[in-house]
């Protein structure tokens, strides 16, 4: 247990996911992951709960972190998922941690996507450097995005590799707004916008980016937010919309009735997190 | 091979299949040909537990004290879209099981589409119409297995297999019958896609579109232990699937203890020719069923719901029939 502040909603119920051995699994029963580790540990963070009573999540997560730099997806699997280096590099910033930062950082940008020539039937520049899921394959949103937001909370959002990030962002925003979690279309026809990878974006691109430019996709989660339903979507909505001034206060309601389910069957521990810092205000993950 | 090279040059590979041990579970040993049964349903209200039953346990298949899971294609909650395998199909094959006496009965699913599990086998839609003993498992995030790749066609060394599927006793898998806009059809065989966690893979799994579909397909088909199957054609998709296309009625479901049996029967009630379809070719090679002669048909007369899909352009070479 990190013993943290209860007065977000959601915290508590957080703190109990945390297993004795260390580390928070996605899921009760499960075992520990990085994503939801590093995730509890902004929402902690967030809540004014760091220091002595993180210390043992912390030094969980900050074992997954390899020799290159990278950090792997839970503490068996040591080459596997180099898209949670992102993540980790701000959870190493919000702590404090600068060799541990600078080196995930380092990383990130020696990791580029895969790019290949332009296809007149997908309506995207594929020649724009994002960062993939996996080593060696295309941009994907929700990595890049990840990258993106790492380099910015560490004071590099200006670097090179960032700025082509925002330019591959706002590449594959869906034009009558969104984002899917890559193209966003293809022959002429528009994909499907997701709530998650939308909000991410969104708040990703605030501060550098021009609201006209992403004026659709605000419209979009503004005029659909009564479609939202899983808490994972409420967490990133909230977040994307209040990221540019946008008022949700009822998503806000929402979320917090979300973060408190009948049963914990289901319940995602890293959405939760993801809760906790969206209805904190998000500024541990605002640029 | 590609596609494109495989469709212009070759007509029909019908001796690429030969008879052969299928990924594994007794009741795929036992015989020869593969029976594949078509049951109507001719609508997603009925409940179809008992009938399930009664041709899993004539197929052989022995669940008592066995625990189930149950791969659905489960990638995007749409209310106008018959994407996933439908929750009233979910139901009544997991009712079925429990009826056969399964200890333990889940439903997971790895989307490569949807990371939010919600818009998958936690959507409330399936979790409602289930019996409470049946759990269902977001196969994306969690824990997985390195199991080694019993195929040489990507190249991967091991798959990381969600810890569910790695360690279920039994794998039923329970696709949509579905167009697809890269491969022509995605019905048994490519739902094993969905048994790789995302965490692991991404959304999608881009790094099996570099190893090339096809070879991921065949490369998943010999690792990946099924023992059953069951294709919900009862409203397929047409045109632009796997998400992006239209409902297209059939009114069956295909159920084979053989995976590549039941996608072969599914798509030539389809209207494609198996033979024509290069992962379905390919996999003939070590899967038994490819051929109408390697199938015997079980259970309703094919003729009822043979049909046309409605394809992209480039897959409608694969088109042939009739075949029944």
């Amino acid at each position: 247990m990190t013993g943290a502040s209860d007065k977000l909603p959601g915290l508590g119920k957080l703190a109990s996911f945390e297993l004795p051995g260390g580390g928070v699994p996605y899921y009760r029963g499960g075992g520990p992951a990085a994503e939801p580790s590093l995730l509890a540990l902004l929402a902690f963070t967030a809540a004014g709960g760091s220091g002595e009573r993180t210390k043992a999540l912390l030094g969980w997560a900050t074992a997954l972190q390899n020799s290159d730099g990278s950090v792997s997806v839970n503490a068996v699997d040591h080459d596997q998922g180099l898209w949670l280096t992102a993540p980790a590099a701000v959870v190493f910033e919000r702590y404090g941690m600068e060799r541990a930062r600078d080196r995930a950082l380092d990383f990130l940008v020696s990791v580029s996507s895969k790019t290949v020539a332009n296809d007149p039937n997908v309506r995207q520049d594929n020649t724009i450097v994002g960062w993939p899921w996996v080593r060696d394959t295309f941009g994907w949103v929700e990595p890049t995005a990840w990258a993106v937001l790492a380099l910015g909370v560490c004071g590099r959002g200006g670097h090179p590799r960032a700025v082509e990030g925002r330019r591959f962002l706002l590449d594959r925003q869906i034009p009558s707004g969104g984002w899917n979690y890559g193209n966003p279309g293809v022959n002429d026809r528009e994909l499907l916008p997701f709530w998650d990878t939308t909000g991410l974006a969104l708040l990703v691109l605030r501060g550098r980016t021009d609201v006209s430019l992403v004026r659709p996709s605000l419209e979009f989660l503004e005029t659909n937010q009564e479609k939202i339903q899983s808490l994972c979507g409420l967490a990133w909505a909230v977040l994307g919309l209040e990221a540019w001034g946008r008022p949700a206060a009822r998503l806000r309601q929402r979320l917090d009735a979300a973060m408190d389910p009948a049963s914990d069957d289901g319940l995602n521990a890293a959405h939760l997190a993801a809760g906790v810092i969206a209805l904190s205000g998000g500024k541990v993950v605002a640029q | 091979m590609k596609r494109r090279d495989f469709l212009t040059g070759a007509a029909v590979m019908a001796g690429a299949a030969v008879a052969g041990k299928p990924a594994g579970g007794t009741a795929q040993l036992s015989a020869s040909p593969c029976p594949v049964t078509l049951l109507p349903m001719p609508d997603y209200g009925r409940d179809m537990e008992k009938e399930i039953a009664q041709v899993m346990t004539s197929d052989g298949l022995v669940l008592k004290g066995k625990r189930v899971l149950l791969k659905p294609n489960f990638v995007e909650a749409h209310p106008e879209r018959p994407i996933n395998t439908n929750p009233s199909v979910i139901a009544s094959v997991a009712h079925a099981c429990l009826r056969l006496g399964a200890s333990e009965v889940a439903v997971g699913e790895a989307s490569g589409h949807r990371r939010d599990p919600w818009f998958s086998v936690l959507n409330p839609a399936l979790r409602t119409v289930l019996d409470k003993r049946v759990k269902c498992l977001d196969l994306n995030h969690g824990e997985a297995v390195a199991t080694p790749n019993r195929g040489g066609s990507t190249g991967l060394s091991k798959f990381y297999l969600a810890r569910a599927v790695a360690e279920a006793d039994v794998l039923i898998c329970l696709p949509k019958m579905k167009t697809h806009h890269w491969m022509g059809v995605t019905l048994c065989l490519k739902n094993l896609f969905g048994t790789l966690p995302g965490i692991y893979y991404g959304w999608p799994k881009n790094l099996l579109h570099f190893r090339g579909i096809e070879n991921s397909v065949l490369d998943l088909a010999r690792t990946v232990r099924v023992h059953y199957n069951v294709i919900d054609g009862v409203v397929g998709m047409e045109g632009d699937g796997p998400i992006m296309g239209r409902a297209k009625p059939v009114g069956a479901l295909v159920l084979s203890p053989f995976s590549l049996a039941a996608d072969a029967t599914a798509a030539r009630l389809m209207g494609f020719e198996p033979r024509r379809v290069l992962y379905l070719v390919m996999a003939g090679r070590f899967l038994p069923g490819l051929r109408p002669e390697d199938v015997a048909l079980r259970g309703e007369d094919p003729r009822r719901f043979a049909t046309r899909f409605d394809c992209l352009d480039a897959f409608k070479p694969m088109r042939g029939g009739p075949f029944f």
